[in-house]
């Protein structure tokens, strides 16, 4: 129940894998490929909110919103509005969440991707377009899966500690 | 368990009050962007940033299909030469004739005092990302206001008519894809002539819309661009008729069609760029 320490390595490590997510993003995605590529920012951002979130809030996963709208040629502030939303369930269910293990984690995120992921359909749909089928809802299992490994990995790399250092 | 740091004794606002705040600002976004495009500038932004991003990370995949090309059997390269020469012969015959009838398509022209077709100029471009196409069908490509790109230039590849640029950035510029469900593309059926309206369907597919239930159309049918609009040049292909349906409602037939450019596997297109028309009153 240790207060974390203020460390420049602390701001490193998050703005590296955010920056990591970023460019995985930017990869030449095509075809099925894209078609299931989970969400890495969200799942990054997210992440972040979870286990810091005195540094990483709703004034990035903003800003990383409004990236993701560029890329898909979206309206400005369609993930930006379903990225803060996934911030707030964070926030609201942070206590509850670090508590389980990896695989419950990962399915407890679950709703909550799905969440972000309707946001986004619901406010292209108001403001452009009826979206073409329900292609969409495949990245939130991806994301859920790529949640899973991730929290896999960090147990294996600082034990049960990460959850404490928190 | 862990204890929730410093957000027990959270500093200033709220969750939910910093949530509100983000979701007015969200929803002031969208409002700005879809009604008034106020937002371009930010879009410049962040393509200025992405570019070079984009660029760095295409490499190794280029370099990958360059390895790939360089590993091609000879044998298969000998075959592909020969039909190539064989297709390039046939083509320069096709040529000769195309330039005797343009010679004698200007001295109509000129007889008949109408107004010369300016020259086309083609420029080149790859593909440089593609988004998710829940919402719109667009793929950005690595030409752009420097190249000399504007934004309502068709974008074809050596099928078809690929779709229409739609925002010119510095460096790099986004298209429309004709199987966009807001882009209208129109077309007349090679076969009889009839002219009509082909929009993107979603899932890469268009539609035929509009056509009285009389017409005769089939699948197997193509459709070329009519040039009336006068924003593609006419005779371009689109696309190929795949089913023809009758719809118990409407006046209209159900016709969907197949688009015969490379929407999502083609990564070379030409942008046609034309001076742009002048007319007089």
């Amino acid at each position: 129940m240790s207060v974390p320490t203020q460390t420049s390595g602390n701001w490193r490590r998050i703005l590296g894998t955010l920056v990591v997510a970023v460019l995985l993003e930017q990869l030449p995605w095509a075809g099925w490929a894209l078609a299931v590529r989970p969400d890495f920012v969200l799942v990054g951002v997210l992440f972040w909110t979870l286990h810091r979130p005195a540094r990483i809030g709703f004034g990035v996963a903003f800003f990383l919103g409004l990236l993701a709208d560029f890329q898909d040629g979206a309206v400005f502030g369609q993930h930006a509005i379903a990225y803060v939303i996934g911030v707030y369930l964070v926030l609201f269910l942070r206590l509850r969440l670090l508590q389980f293990d990896p695989l419950r984690q990962a399915a407890q995120l679950f709703p909550i991707l799905l969440a972000v992921q309707l946001t986004v359909l619901l406010v292209g749909w108001l403001a452009v377009n009826p979206p073409a089928g329900l292609l969409m809802l495949l990245p939130v299992l991806s994301s859920s899966v790529l949640w899973y490994l991730i929290a896999l990995l960090v147990r294996l790399l600082h034990g049960k500690g990460m959850q404490d250092r928190a | 368990m862990a204890m929730p740091g410093q957000l027990m004794f959270a500093r200033g606002l709220s969750p939910a009050a910093r949530l509100l705040i983000w979701l007015l600002v969200g929803v002031a976004c969208v409002v700005v962007d879809a009604r008034y495009q106020a937002l371009d500038g930010l879009r410049s932004g962040f393509s200025l940033l992405m570019q070079p991003v984009r660029e760095v990370m295409r490499a190794p995949f280029d370099v990958a299909a360059e390895l790939g090309g360089f590993l091609t059997r000879h044998r298969l390269l000998q075959k592909e030469r020969d039909a190539l020469l064989t297709e390039r012969a046939q083509l320069l015959v096709n040529v000769n004739a195309a330039q005797e009838l343009n010679r004698e398509n200007t001295e109509l022209r000129a007889l008949l005092q109408l107004q010369t077709r300016s020259g086309q100029q083609v420029v080149h471009a790859a593909q440089l990302y593609q988004g998710h196409n829940w919402f719109a069908q667009r793929i950005t490509l690595d030409r752009g206001a420097g190249a000399g790109l504007r934004s309502g230039l068709p974008v074809v590849d050596s099928e078809g008519l690929v779709g229409q640029v739609n925002r010119v950035y510095p460096g790099s510029s986004e298209v429309t894809l004709v199987s966009d469900p807001d882009q209208l593309t129109p077309v007349f059926v090679e076969r009889t002539g009839q002219r009509g309206l082909a929009a993107g369907s979603g899932h890469g597919q268009l539609e035929l819309r509009y056509m009285p239930a009389q017409n005769d159309i089939r699948p197997g049918d193509r459709l070329l661009t009519s040039g009336i609009d006068r924003v593609y040049p006419a005779g371009i292909p689109v696309a190929r008729v795949s089913r023809v349906s009758r719809s118990q409602s409407g006046p209209y037939l159900r016709v969907e069609c197949q688009p015969l450019a490379g929407l999502d596997r083609a990564r070379a297109v030409l942008i046609l760029v034309a001076e742009p028309q002048v007319t007089a009153p």
